[in-house]
């Protein structure tokens, strides 16, 4: 039933991939796809299956941890916080999609791209269907 | 400082700086001096590698970074300064010092008469720990023939082959140089998840100088950049990228910038680090930077 974890990254973005790591967890974790109890891949395993230093993947979780999403067990892997067994309010979720339309808007701005054209691009966005991840 | 070193540090290598107590430095390089015909290269360098770290050593073409690589080995006569590996002078190392380090050039080095399993045989014999079966398995994924002289292999092959005679007796430090200039994409990867095992399994410090920034923004944790002679700034990667704007605007106004921390600056930009975004005046526009960017800047 659950979606499996299974995490993507982009190099050559300003985003350093710890963050990248976190916010993916979050959305899906705010989406209802990862929940409570679902357990992590351990840091070797992610690791060695993005290729990345094992302290990048560490960092990641132990800060999920502080924000209470993930548990830590001893002993055992990771796991979703009790806690997230349903997907957040919808005005919760949204609420994650501010800080990366804020950026959007700015550069719409600065790029002197009307408000019209700025909607009908992220309409047909939400509509394109091999954008896999979003839907 | 001295709170943060563990009781036993304390004392040990008396009569050398503060640093140089620390006994677990990889790598430990003080003032070094290296030029060529009067151009100088190094200029005072300054260097520390502890173990586990995956450090990136970025630099323009020309900035000396083959030849920081080669003076850390101990391959070259430094004009003034030191190269310590694991505590020892890396020209007068041991034999078991010797056989901690893992070193692959940017050009092969390979005995180009011999097949790989000549050579790896003929390596083996000056090792006291091999591990015959990662070789194997290396040479079967790699795809690397045993039984072809390696001057007639392909570059990316002899690259392969350099790459395990490298890894093969598990070093606790491993020098690369471009080490994947001739690799497939494929190949790239599964190098790196190679020395992320590395640093799993062994704790193994890595340095590493690439033009390929994707593959140090994965697997290195800490990037240098080699500027003017000297390591110019040395930071975990994603520090850097969180810390650091891209601050752009007309220069008189860049001028006015007071009590930040200047990173870079060009005509027309800067590079800050722990800057308050709001508090830029108006005119002056904040980026965050990619790695790319902060290549541009700080080398």
């Amino acid at each position: 039933m659950d979606t499996p974890i299974q995490f993507q990254i982009n190099t050559g973005s300003a985003e350093p991939i710890y963050r990248q790591l976190m916010d993916q967890l979050r959305r899906r974790v705010a989406a209802g796809q990862w929940q409570a109890g679902q357990e992590l891949p351990s840091v070797r395993e992610l690791a060695l299956q993005l290729a990345v230093h094992p302290m990048t993947i560490s960092k990641a979780y132990g800060l999920l941890e502080t924000e209470g999403l993930l548990e830590r067990r001893r002993g055992l892997a990771m796991r979703i916080a009790a806690g997230h067994a349903r997907p957040a309010a919808a005005r919760d979720r949204i609420e994650q999609l501010r800080p990366t339309l804020q950026r959007a808007a700015a550069e719409a701005h600065e790029l002197g791209i009307s408000k019209t054209r700025a909607l009908e691009l992220f309409d047909r966005l939400l509509d394109a269907p091999d954008r896999g991840a979003a839907r | 400082m001295n709170a943060t070193l563990p009781s036993h540090a304390n004392g040990a290598g008396l009569g050398l700086l503060s640093q140089a107590a620390e006994p677990t430095a990889s790598v430990h390089i003080t003032g070094l001096q290296l030029g060529y015909r009067g151009r100088p290269v190094l200029q005072g360098l300054d260097w520390q590698m502890h173990p586990g770290q995956v450090i990136g050593l970025l630099g323009r073409n020309g900035a000396g970074k083959t030849t920081l690589l080669e003076a850390l080995l101990g391959l070259r006569d430094v004009q003034a300064g030191t190269v310590r590996l694991f505590g020892q002078p890396a020209t007068r190392l041991d034999d078991a010092a010797r056989a901690r380090i893992g070193y692959v050039p940017q050009a092969s080095d390979l005995f180009e008469d011999l097949r790989a399993d000549e050579l790896l045989a003929y390596f083996r014999s000056f090792y006291p720990r091999w591990n015959g079966a990662k070789v194997e398995a290396l040479m079967q994924r790699w795809g690397v023939p045993r039984d072809v002289e390696i001057g007639r292999m392909s570059g990316g092959q002899q690259q392969r082959l350099s790459i395990i005679r490298a890894l093969a007796h598990e070093p606790d430090l491993l020098v690369l140089d471009e080490p994947v200039a001739s690799l497939d994409p494929l190949a790239r990867r599964d190098f790196l998840r190679e020395l992320v095992e590395q640093v799993l399994d062994r704790g193994t410090t890595v340095v590493f100088s690439t033009h390929i920034l994707s593959d140090l923004e994965r697997v290195a944790f800490n990037v240098a950049f080699l500027q003017s002679g000297r390591i110019g700034l040395q930071a975990p990667l994603d520090e850097l990228i969180d810390e650091t704007r891209l601050v752009t605007g007309p220069e008189p106004l860049l001028a006015t910038l007071q009590g930040v921390e200047v990173l870079a600056r060009r005509d027309g930009r800067r590079l800050l680090r722990h800057v308050d975004e709001r508090s830029l005046p108006p005119g002056l526009v904040a980026q965050r930077a990619s790695l790319e960017d902060l290549f541009e800047a700080l080398t």
